[in-house]
């Protein structure tokens, strides 16, 4: 795979991840702000660096296995990996424009 | 993570008989204020407003505040609860102790069932204490919401130490002072120390994480938590040792200050909101924390007017228990069930099909449109049982008791509707 090849592979990955919501606040959580990083190294292994909207999450182990489950059904052979950080702290700025119009922000 | 790991939860069969056993003491709250008829408006310290308020406050409240904290500990504390097996025996005896203890009042059986009630159900709420002491030990991250349910449960311990004292007294007699002023340590320490301590101490933390707010100032709570012991611990030394009545306003207004502190900051976590449209279990919570204005404004009453007839002074003081109660309590615990019980049971429910299938919103699992009516009828009984017991209008104590019956129905329907949901197995 090339970069451009990569690149897009994030992308397509960053959409899939729109089916995975945020139960208790109800948006996406791609839409929300929670990924800080995708890395695909073109050969079936996924990086995730992510947060949650409060570090006392208690949905915070379901939403890990929501990501690793939505993936695996379309690429059931990929290693993914999450690391969830606190640091940025998530906030407001971080949501999209179609979260923030879901929000009313 | 920090925080909550999902499989530090307690297993639900731990926390969902918390909530049956507490929807079903809360019917039986409105069937016996229905049943109470007149004696609603006599003296707040006859037996039949006793038993109400016993079985509204051990049955109803304390046993979902139960549940909830053994489900919340890894949340707040952010280690497991010290002991499951501990906290099922802790439920069996609680339910048959708040029921006993009730039973005992009712039928003023003061000089005989009562002293072993009131034993049975020390001795249960011991055990509930030792489950969340042993926890708090284990846990590394000791903040300050955890500090407030650990102080909350000092307070527990002096509520039932004084209860159960009043009990033997009225076999025993041995008491120096009237029973009323041993009562009235009794209510006090279990509203302000038991109570307000726990949801200050919970609430700290679920309000906003449910309104989603942050860099809140923390010191409000720090305050708040210092000025709240601080004066009830001089309070309860006052009653026992001093009787100074310029004392009891100093400590009523280092509470009081304690308390606007706690308003301060959930007031902030609003202001700061991310999500602006509150649901119905956020209109409850936010209803309930306004609220608190109510008990101080007529706590103030009860402390400065010094020449007040009997019977208004006895109207003043029920009513007093009631904003307390219903008015804070009551408002809390049913906003609280529904932000709190759908994850419990949803997560049980659905935690390992996240990914593999379309899974409904916790919010799904019960109906939004009862829960409303509950609301509008909930309001309806507190302003008809509010206005009831202030002009002594027996209609509209009647008009409030029937309300609050639809919505102890309307309540046990949505909590049985979660409980009991059936998972849906839709393809993603």
């Amino acid at each position: 795979m090339n970069k451009e090849q990569i690149e897009q592979f994030q992308e397509e990955t960053l959409v899939l991840l729109k089916n995975v919501m945020d139960p208790e606040i109800e948006i996406n959580i791609v839409d929300l702000g929670l990924i800080y990083e995708l890395y695909y190294d073109g050969n079936k292994k996924i990086n995730i660096v992510m947060t949650f909207s409060t570090p006392a999450c208690p949905l915070g182990e379901t939403i890990k296995t929501d990501i690793i489950e939505t993936i695996k059904q379309k690429y059931p052979d990929f290693a993914i990996f999450i690391d969830v950080v606190f640091y940025p702290e998530w906030n407001t700025t971080m949501v999209s424009e179609e979260g923030k119009r879901i929000l009313g922000l | 993570m920090n925080g909550l790991k999902t499989n530090n939860a307690p297993h639900s069969s731990v926390v969902i008989p918390h909530f049956i056993f507490g929807g079903f003491c809360f019917l039986i709250v409105a069937i016996l204020i229905i049943l109470a008829d007149t004696n609603i408006l006599e003296a707040y310290f006859n037996s039949k407003i006793i038993a109400i308020t016993h079985m509204a406050v051990l049955g109803w409240a304390t046993m979902i505040v139960f549940g909830a904290l053994y489900q919340l500990i890894p949340v707040v504390f952010e280690t497991s609860l010290y002991s499951e097996k501990l906290a099922k025996i802790t439920f069996w005896t609680s339910a048959i102790s708040v029921l006993y203890l009730t039973y005992s009042f009712w039928v003023s059986a003061f000089t005989t069932h009562l002293v072993y009630a009131s034993v049975f159900m020390f001795m249960s709420l011991f055990l509930f204490i030792i489950n969340v002491i042993l926890s708090y030990r284990k846990s590394e991250n000791k903040n300050i919401s955890s500090k407030f349910i650990i102080a909350s449960i000092f307070w527990l311990v002096i509520t039932e130490f004084v209860g159960t004292l009043i009990a033997f007294n009225f076999k025993f007699n041995f008491l120096s002072e009237i029973h009323l002023h041993y009562l009235k340590i009794h209510a006090s320490l279990g509203t302000i120390g038991w109570f307000l301590s726990l949801i200050i101490g919970v609430g700290s933390t679920l309000i906003p994480m449910f309104l989603i707010s942050h860099q809140l100032k923390k010191e409000k709570l720090v305050v708040s938590f210092v000025l709240i012991n601080v004066g009830l611990l001089c309070l309860t030394l006052n009653w026992f040792i001093f009787s100074n009545s310029i004392l009891t306003i100093i400590c009523w207004a280092v509470i009081v200050i304690g308390v606007i502190s706690f308003i301060s900051f959930i007031y902030d976590s609003y202001k700061k909101r991310i999500r602006k449209k509150l649901d119905v279990g956020m209109q409850y919570t936010m209803l309930a924390i306004a609220s608190i204005i109510l008990p101080i404004l007529v706590s103030l009453i009860l402390i400065l007017v010094f020449k007040i007839e009997y019977e208004l002074l006895f109207r003043i003081t029920t009513f007093y228990g009631f904003s307390i109660i219903f008015g804070f309590i009551t408002t809390m615990i049913l906003g609280q069930t529904y932000k709190t019980l759908p994850f419990i049971v949803w997560l049980e429910k659905y935690k390992n099909l996240v990914g593999k299938t379309k899974t409904p919103l916790p919010r799904e699992l019960y109906s939004n449109k009862i829960a409303k009516i509950q609301f509008y009828f909930y309001v309806l009984s507190i302003l008809s049982l509010a206005f009831g017991l202030i002009l002594k209008n027996f209609i509209a104590i009647k008009i409030g008791s029937f309300s609050l019956l639809v919505v102890a129905i309307l309540y046990n329907i949505n909590v049985l509707k979660i409980i009991f949901h059936k998972v849906k197995n839709i393809n993603k």
